[in-house]
């Protein structure tokens, strides 16, 4: 009777239990895991004040902001295509066109079109392109040129990004000078920002004017993009940059983010630049890490003049379509607070974006809509923005 | 008792045709490759209808989901009668009533959203009207209508079954069908409308440039507590309501909530406990990504992003649900030798380890295999829509093909039913109050608590020590 008793007592302190670890976890969950107390929890942030040395200035000149000009094509090929997670290799856009319709390409049937042209015979690598891929007219690009003058008033140029259509980008670098700079080898270094199309397939432009030229690529190109960079006729040496800080010379570092991006591409390199008595200037091709991730990891990791966020060039990936979410919103609430004060947006940014920027009242700067940049809410093509220098 | 007067999936009895776990991993191997078939022909991006774009494929993944519930839960499968159900080859009553529930769902997405709603209410319901805004493309008039569909898909997937598990059918249990059906039909897409006005609408509202402050509460009045404008937070506690349900429903065979004995307060007290639950996991999945990724960040994107971290709790939520599912349609709700309360404390971290495994193996897999983008935060990173497109599959197997071929379904008598129905009575009045059940409720208690600050503290060892994407 006891022993049966026992038993009885101890499966009844077992039911109990089970009840008990229950109900005991998910009340603490509940009370607790959104309380203030929870804070207690997070590490001590220690900033790691990494010295890239500074720069006396820092000149940006817009190439070309225009990725592409109609917004309902380019969306419309997506849709077609399956979405913002298709292959972008096989889309069939130009350069990579063979012919077989909107998401049916591949870069290997594409490039097989026109490697014997690369880097040189790019007018004729285009027209094949234009009767064999889904919206040649639509291509433009993303392209910009750093000056950057040293404390010493040792002057530096870089490109950043070497748009897509090589048309427009070899007419955009023609008109803006880029081309003769990259023939006198003044041009020391071309950063790809990421491998999206609009960035980085114009690259035999810049290789027709200057094969030598070395090549910073952030880590995470795919197979086709590690490819295409031999396959354009490159000669000079390929940089892989891992995630994280990668100092240049001094005032300038660019930063990987190991990111996942539409269209299946991975990874994006921006760039830093420390602006002597100004603060930190940050040049970027999309920034789909967003700005604000750019601005608190400049904060974790870099030591920069006036601890001041000074001024920022460049796509913003916010609305590059037009479309928009209220998480952009939350990025626009949020952007007054870091307290940059030369705001040169454009590109993916959006329009819409730049216009609400403006409301908030930020330094945005404005631009001259030439060269089939649609708007002066923000910076256009052939204009320039100056961080420690007037332009 | 009256037979007829049970539903169908109480009704009948689902034998093994082979010992041991042999039907179950049958099963498990046949509905991945139907899985894997399905989401190359509709979904994969590098497939035939590439529908993941990503919102117009989950808004009819989550629709789907629905209108299965709908034509089992709330119809009882009306207008099929009984005795087919029992009859037909599980391979055409399969076909039959998907395609019909499929049927539904585009009458429903296509006539009742975008039709009705989307010309004569709510103008983000359409599409064509969304493509109206200056500047904005037909691609992204697509995605906001059917993100916006998806939204109320949310609360719909919540609150229709909630009406059956917690709320019992109340007061319409004793109807037959199709009466009760439609009662509970039209109670549950009443509250739907009335939770989506006042958790998604605004977050649509600013959609629009500019916000569009006179129709809809702007900036939205979670702002401050969440950090974010975004209707995610709102996406997070009811997708965690959507995955209580079901664990309720399932491996927790409807305890505790079972053992209050009067039943207007059994009702209530699960209707709201569910929601209870359901906010402790949404706001301790939130700490588990502050714990591992650090601090969120307002205004950036990806993992840093507050109103990415609140969606992806839901997502992480459903991971929870493909164990628990599996534990009761393929593996007979094992265990079942323990007391209730033992049994449900067991399937349930059977459930959480299985769950975190599988959120680890998808991460590390699914740009692989489902051709999804690589990465943890991804704007069309949706594990939702995978996750809940397996599940649908099951669905579909256990509720309209009796797990056929690794089961077998035999009508059970009514003397089977009504013994089924004493022993789950009996088994809830074996938990009754007494000391040594008291005694361990407190013991338990400090268990609890100590494992979830364990927990706390183990959580970013545990991700540092692991490379989930490489």
């Amino acid at each position: 009777m006891s022993e049966s008793k026992e038993q009885i007592s101890r499966r009844d302190f077992f039911k109990g239990a089970a009840m008990g670890v229950m109900g005991g976890g998910l009340l603490t969950m509940g009370l607790y895991s959104y309380s203030p107390w929870r804070t207690s929890h997070f590490p001590e942030k220690s900033r790691k004040m990494a010295d890239i040395g500074a720069c006396k200035s820092i000149k940006v000149t817009n190439i070309s902001e225009t990725s592409w000009f109609s917004n309902a094509d380019l969306m419309g090929d997506i849709k077609g295509a399956g979405g913002l997670l298709v292959n972008q290799y096989s889309y069939n856009w130009p350069p990579f066109g063979d012919g077989t319709g909107l998401g049916k390409g591949s870069y290997e049937k594409g490039i097989a079109k026109i490697k014997h042209l690369l880097p040189q015979d790019l007018d004729e690598a285009w027209a094949i392109a234009e009767k064999l891929a889904v919206h040649p007219e639509n291509a433009g690009g993303f392209a910009c040129l750093i000056e950057l003058e040293e404390t010493n008033g040792k002057p530096h140029k870089y490109l950043l990004d070497s748009g897509w259509s090589y048309k427009w980008t070899d007419e955009c670098f023609r008109r803006e000078g880029i081309d003769q700079m990259l023939v006198n080898r003044e041009i020391e270094a071309l950063f790809i920002s990421h491998e999206h199309f609009d960035h980085f397939w114009g690259l035999p432009v810049t290789l027709k004017y200057d094969p030598t030229i070395t090549i910073y690529i952030p880590e995470g190109f795919y197979p086709e993009g590690l490819q295409y960079l031999k396959d354009v006729g490159h000669k000079g040496k390929v940089v892989t940059v891992k995630p994280g800080l990668n100092p240049v010379v001094p005032g300038f570092a660019s930063f990987v983010f190991a990111i996942p991006i539409i269209c299946r591409v991975y990874g994006e390199q921006s760039l830093y630049f420390n602006v002597k008595d100004k603060g930190l200037v940050s040049v970027t091709g999309c920034c789909h890490q967003s700005i604000i991730q750019f601005a608190e990891t400049a904060y974790q990791e870099i030591k920069y003049e006036n601890d001041q966020l000074y001024g920022i060039y460049g796509g913003l990936h916010i609305s590059p379509f037009e479309d928009w979410d209220p998480k952009y919103d939350d990025l626009v609430i949020s952007l007054g607070k870091y307290g940059f004060q030369k705001i040169g947006c454009n590109h993916c940014t959006g329009i819409l974006c730049a216009k609400k920027f403006i409301e908030m009242g930020y330094p945005v700067v404005r631009g001259t809509a030439r060269h089939r940049s649609k708007d002066s809410a923000y910076l256009g093509n052939g204009d320039q923005i100056g961080f420690g220098i007037e332009v | 008792m009256d037979v007829s007067r049970v539903n169908y999936l109480e009704a009948r009895r689902l034998e093994k045709r082979w010992p041991g776990p042999i039907p179950a991993l049958v099963s498990l191997v046949l509905t991945l490759a139907v899985f894997y078939v399905t989401w190359w022909i509709f979904q994969d991006p590098r497939g035939w209808m590439r529908m993941y774009t990503p919102y117009v494929g989950y808004m009819y993944t989550r629709w789907w989901l629905i209108m299965l519930i709908w034509m089992v839960y709330l119809f009882d499968f009306w207008p099929f009668k009984r005795s087919w159900l029992m009859r037909a080859h599980p391979l055409l009553k399969g076909a039959i009533l998907s395609a019909i529930s499929v049927g539904i769902l585009y009458v429903l997405i296509k006539g009742f959203f975008e039709g009705l709603l989307g010309n004569f209410g709510l103008a983000y319901f359409n599409p064509h009207q969304l493509t109206k805004l200056p500047g904005v493309t037909e691609f992204f008039a697509i995605e906001y209508a059917a993100l916006a569909c998806l939204m109320f898909a949310a609360i719909a997937s919540w609150l229709s079954p909630a009406w059956v598990v917690a709320c019992e059918e109340v007061p319409w249990q004793g109807m037959t069908q199709p009466g009760k059906g439609i009662s509970i039909l039209v109670m549950t897409f009443f509250l739907s409308t009335v939770i989506f006005f006042m958790t998604m609408h605004s977050h649509m509202g600013i959609l629009y440039y500019p916000w569009q402050y006179f129709t809809s509460i702007a900036p939205p009045y979670w702002e401050k507590f969440a950090d974010t404008v975004s209707g995610n937070f709102h996406v997070s506690w009811i997708m965690c309501c959507t995955v209580t349900v079901w664990i309720v429903e399932t491996i927790w065979e409807r305890f505790p909530f079972t053992l209050i004995k009067t039943s207007w307060l059994r009702r209530l007290v699960a209707f709201f406990g569910i929601i209870a639950i359901a906010l402790a996991l949404h706001f301790f999945l939130y700490f588990a990504q502050e714990l591992t990724w650090g601090e969120a960040i307002r205004g950036t994107r990806r993992d840093a992003a507050p109103d990415w971290r609140w969606l992806h709790v839901g997502e992480m939520a459903v991971f929870f649900l493909v164990p628990a599912l599996f534990i009761t349609f393929y593996c007979g709700n094992w265990p079942k030798k323990y007391s209730l309360p033992v049994n449900v404390l067991v399937r349930t971290l059977v459930t959480l380890v299985a769950a975190v495994l599988l959120y680890l193996f998808y991460y590390a897999t699914s740009h692989t295999f489902l051709g999804t983008q690589k990465g943890f935060s991804h704007p069309q990173q949706f594990p939702m829509i995978p996750t809940i497109w397996l599940i649908n599959i099951w669905l579909v197997h256990h509720w309209f093909m009796d797990n056929w071929p690794a089961w077998k379904m035999v009508p059970k008598t009514a003397e089977e039913i009504a013994a089924d129905h004493t022993a789950a009575v009996e088994q809830v009045r074996q938990v009754r109050w007494n000391p040594a059940l008291g005694l361990g409720l407190g013991a338990g208690a400090l268990c609890g608590l100590a494992f979830y600050f364990i927990s706390l503290n183990l959580l970013p060892w545990f991700y540092r020590s692991i490379t989930v994407i490489k």
